[in-house]
């Protein structure tokens, strides 16, 4: 017990610089829906702080507080103080974990990790930031309340071939100027492969030489979320082994949670790192290639800045879309879409209902284009704004767009 | 620790929709606030649902003799919703419904737990405005502003949150149902008992509805920026633009030390020789914004100091961006960050910054200054690290002098974020003996028993 308690210390370097100002507030989704102290950043700073500081006994009790999360890292990004949140909580709860064991279904999700990367990729985009996973009401059996809750939802099927076994290897570029790594990451692999092989065409077509992993590895984002930093850290030296044995220069995402999962934070706890730019994908055709897009709609598009992309390249990523399209505007609601990996699926009715403000404002709008650069918005968004009945609304991720506007595939 | 019985009966009155956190981790989440202080935990949190359910709390926690700490967002700066000695946190977040506006009478009836930037942006949709806007105004709530009569950027023109409360509910602290003012413009009837309300710091009723005047939103606004070598010229141009009749919606300064930082932080392009820096807005009708705007390029460029003007909502948004980093970029530079507030006359600025900066190098500190020229509200910010014992001795006998400087100036010790703990054993040398007197009888005749917010104000 000392021994949680010295280690939860440690993290003192990190939580005094929160000042306990309540900016965060403002920000968190699950504030603004609860309002509730327990739920903010703060509140679970000052849990963390008030155990090492000998104000609360029970130690195992603050872990489902920093379990109900989405990660989203919105306290991070909009903290005045600076204060690194997403690796406060990680680490907390990968401490907390010595002495709150997994519980069985837990331990299932992680052999299916580290043994099944096949069936981890159908789960992964659904747990890809996912937390509450260890709430009560999942019993052992994690298929069940998979199964049972999806029912009600409009999910996207999972393809029978995985996008690595199709497209795994390197596709050569005719006249070939660069060479890049694109890692798929769960969701592309298995749900959104045609996302993948447009990539693919699209950067051969500027002369950028791809290589594709032939298996999936897991950027081990679930596991982090559980607290097991330790199996996190084994995926993402793997992942690095394997970038580093390929002859590229760049790392190419689609997906921001892949990259914050592979970069931002796994250079954090491996203290490693690949020297190579990671990229995603939209901002590598804007910077690297610099590609001319011509306009193909005047429908209304707007965007959803997903969580975990870089926000200092926003405008970038609204120019490309600028391009695309002539009646363009970003989302005003600027919040998380309520996803949240296994925060949806844990917490549907919360989920949903965060969600629901997104479709609202697509509906009020008259929007037609509903596009994010992030599969698992994609996937929450649809489920909101179908939920509405909005159901001439598409809704996907803008590099689909970038291939109709170079292939001339729409008028 | 509550007895099981009471614990009982506090959730048998709020099992309607209530919430209530009795669990040392729940309660652990409330036993802070925004002023770096000890915390302490309370004893239960609970979050009503309805008036009945606050009418009830307050008579039982009456009957039990227990504390009664009201908290909005908890985003004040001086303590004041530290349970000092535990009892139950009454949270007023979940009243956040905004009842009222009222475009013909111009004004608003809203719930106490509405979050300041909500009502402003309502109000302004109407094409109207509600101009108290304290640095917080996306968290705090508007019974905490009314409690701590929360100012802003805005002050020196539109005044403070007293300026715009026109009437109150409240609980007086037996539970007994007080309304005070109205939505008419003249009122006489009884005490001002609303006014008693502002800066009351959850000791003499819980508010539930407040109405708040408003006024028609400014056609326009103008901002510029303009950098001094010294700290003394900036506020002789203060002063020349008040003795210009021109009366500017905003004029903020940044000390050395804080452009300093933020152009450290931000890149933003500050010469970072500059000895201070105003940041000026003026607003109103098109031709008066016109005019006032180009009397004040003119006293700027008379008096030396270096100008950028912004011509668009672009730019506007740039020249803001040194004054909205100025905190933020002080509190990344060291773990623990005091902000104060200590006000003094406007004309006294340079001399209370000479004695701040001599009070930094007497106690060898790390403080960076901010704030409101035009009405005189400094923010000295304490950069210091609470694990350092000894700094922290050096940072209190800091705080002790700067209190005293301000009153030796004939300012206060608090311009806006109130007493709480954090000023309590400084009120009497301010306000006198008589005055603590009177206010101690003023709260024992409401509260016989000292239920609400005990502690507070040495109350
Ligand atoms: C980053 C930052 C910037 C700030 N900038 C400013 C600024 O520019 N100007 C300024 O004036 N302040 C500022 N503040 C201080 C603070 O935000 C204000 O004091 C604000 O008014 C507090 O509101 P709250 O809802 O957080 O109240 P709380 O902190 O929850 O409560 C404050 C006091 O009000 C009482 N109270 C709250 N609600 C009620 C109610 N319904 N009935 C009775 N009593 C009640 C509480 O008991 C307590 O004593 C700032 C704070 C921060 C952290
Ligand atoms: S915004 Fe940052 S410093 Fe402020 S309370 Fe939240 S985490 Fe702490
Ligand atoms: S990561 Fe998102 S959900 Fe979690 S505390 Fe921060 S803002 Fe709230
Ligand atoms: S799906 Fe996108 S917006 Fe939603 S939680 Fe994940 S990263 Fe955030």
């Amino acid at each position: 017990m000392d021994d949680i308690i010295n280690e939860l210390k440690e993290l003192e370097e990190l939580t005094i610089q929160c000042m306990k100002c309540g900016t965060c507030q403002a920000h968190c989704p699950l504030y603004q829906k609860d309002l509730e102290e327990t739920t903010v950043a703060r509140g679970k700073i000052a849990l963390i702080e008030a155990v090492f500081e000998g104000r609360i006994e029970k130690a195992s009790s603050i872990l489902k507080h920093l379990d109900y999360c989405l990660l989203c890292g919105r306290c991070k990004i909009n903290c005045p103080s600076g204060v690194k949140t997403d690796e406060i909580f990680l680490k907390a709860k990968a401490i907390l974990r010595k002495i709150e064991k997994l519980p069985t279904w837990g331990k299932l999700v992680l052999k299916i990790v580290i043994e099944k990367p096949e069936l981890l990729a159908k789960l992964s985009p659904l747990i890809h930031i996912g937390q509450r996973f260890g709430s009560k009401k999942i019993k052992k059996n994690i298929l069940k309340p998979l199964i049972s809750s999806f029912s009600e939802r409009n999910v996207y099927p999972i393809k029978s071939k995985p996008f690595c076994s199709e497209f795994g290897g390197f596709h050569k570029a005719k006249e070939e100027k660069l060479r890049a790594i694109f890692y798929p990451g769960c969701a592309i692999n298995m749900i959104f492969t045609d996302w993948g092989r447009k990539i693919i065409e699209i950067l051969n077509h500027y002369g950028v030489s791809v290589y594709t992993p032939e298996v999936n590895r897991c950027c081990g984002i679930p596991a982090a979320t559980l607290g097991e930093i330790g199996i996190y850290k084994n995926m993402i030296i793997e992942n690095y082994k394997f970038f580093n044995t390929i002859d590229a220069e760049y790392i190419i995402t689609a997906c921001p949670t892949c990259q914050y999962g592979l970069h931002e934070m796994g250079e954090k706890i491996t203290r490693e790192y690949v020297k190579k730019k990671y990229y995603d994908i939209m901002i590598f055709i804007e910077e690297v290639l610099g590609i001319e897009l011509e306009s193909i709609t005047d429908e209304k598009i707007t965007l959803h800045l997903p969580c975990h992309y870089d926000q200092s390249k926003e405008p970038k990523l609204n120019n490309v879309i600028k391009k695309l399209g002539t009646n363009f505007a970003p989302m005003e609601n600027r919040n998380c879409c309520g996803f949240g990996g296994t925060f949806n699926i844990k917490n549907y009715k919360n989920s949903r209902q965060i969600g629901k403000t997104k479709a609202e404002e697509v509906m009020e709008k008259g929007y037609k284009k509903v596009l994010s650069p992030c599969p698992g918005c994609v996937m929450q968004l649809t489920d909101s704004i179908y939920g509405e009945n909005l159901l001439d609304v598409e809704i996907t991720h803008p590099i689909e767009l970038v291939y109709d506007a170079i292939f001339k595939k729409r008028q | 620790m509550l007895y099981k019985s009471l614990v009982y009966k506090f959730k048998e009155i709020i099992k309607e929709n209530g919430t209530i956190f009795t669990e040392e981790d729940q309660l652990a989440c409330y036993s802070y606030d925004a002023y770096a202080e000890i915390p302490v935990l309370p004893d239960i949190v609970v979050k009503p649902s309805n008036y009945e359910q606050i009418e009830k709390i307050i008579k039982l926690c009456n009957d039990a003799n227990i504390p009664l700490i009201t908290r909005g967002a908890g985003t004040n700066l001086s303590g004041g919703t530290v349970p000092k000695t535990g009892g139950c946190v009454l949270l007023t977040t979940g009243f956040n419904k905004i009842l009222e506006i009222n475009e013909n009478d111009l004004y608003a009836v809203v719930q106490s737990g509405v979050v300041t930037a909500n009502l402003a942006k309502a109000v302004e949709s109407k094409g109207l405005f509600y101009p108290p806007d304290p640095g917080s105004m996306n968290i705090s709530t508007i019974g905490g502003n009314v409690a701590e009569n929360a100012g802003g950027l805005r002050g020196l023109k539109y005044g403070v949150t007293k300026d715009y409360v026109m009437g109150i509910n409240f609980f007086c602290p037996e539970g007994n149902y007080v309304k005070s003012g109205g939505k008419t413009v003249k009122l006489v009837t009884g005490f001002n008992l609303q006014g008693l309300m502002v800066s009351s710091e959850g000791m003499l009723g819980v508010m539930t509805d407040i109405t708040l005047k408003l006024i028609p939103k400014p056609k326009t606004s103008r901002s510029m920026l303009v950098l001094f070598k010294d700290m003394i010229t900036a506020c002789e141009m203060v002063s020349a633009i008040i003795a210009a009749k021109i009366v500017p919606a905003t004029l903020e300064f940044l000390d050395n030390f804080t452009i300093n930082t933020v152009e450290e932080a931000s890149k933003i392009g500050l010469p970072t020789d500059a000895g201070a820096l105003l940041l000026i807005e003026v607003d109103g009708y098109e031709g008066q914004v016109e005019e006032e705007f180009s009397k004040i390029l003119e006293i700027s460029q008379k008096m030396g100091g270096e100008l950028k003007v912004a011509n668009s909502l672009e730019e506007r948004n740039k020249i803001w961006e040194a004054r909205r980093k100025a905190l933020s970029s002080l509190a990344r530079l060291k773990p623990t960050l005091i902000l104060e507030d200590a006000t003094v006359p406007r004309s006294r600025i340079p001399e209370m910054m000479r004695r701040i900066q001599a009070i930094t190098k007497k106690y060898d500190l790390t403080i960076g200054t901010f704030g409101h020229a035009g009405d005189g509200n400094l923010h000295p910010t304490i950069l210091t690290d609470r694990r350092n014992k000894a700094e922290m001795e050096r940072v209190e006998k800091a705080i002790d002098e700067i209190f005293e400087a301000a009153l030796e100036l004939e300012g206060t010790l608090s311009g806006e974020h109130g007493v709480g703990t954090a000023k309590a054993k400084y009120l009497e040398k301010e306000v006198g003996k008589g005055t603590i007197i009177y206010m101690k009888k003023l709260k024992n005749g409401t509260d016989p028993k000292n239920i609400l917010n005990p502690h507070k104000m040495g109350l």
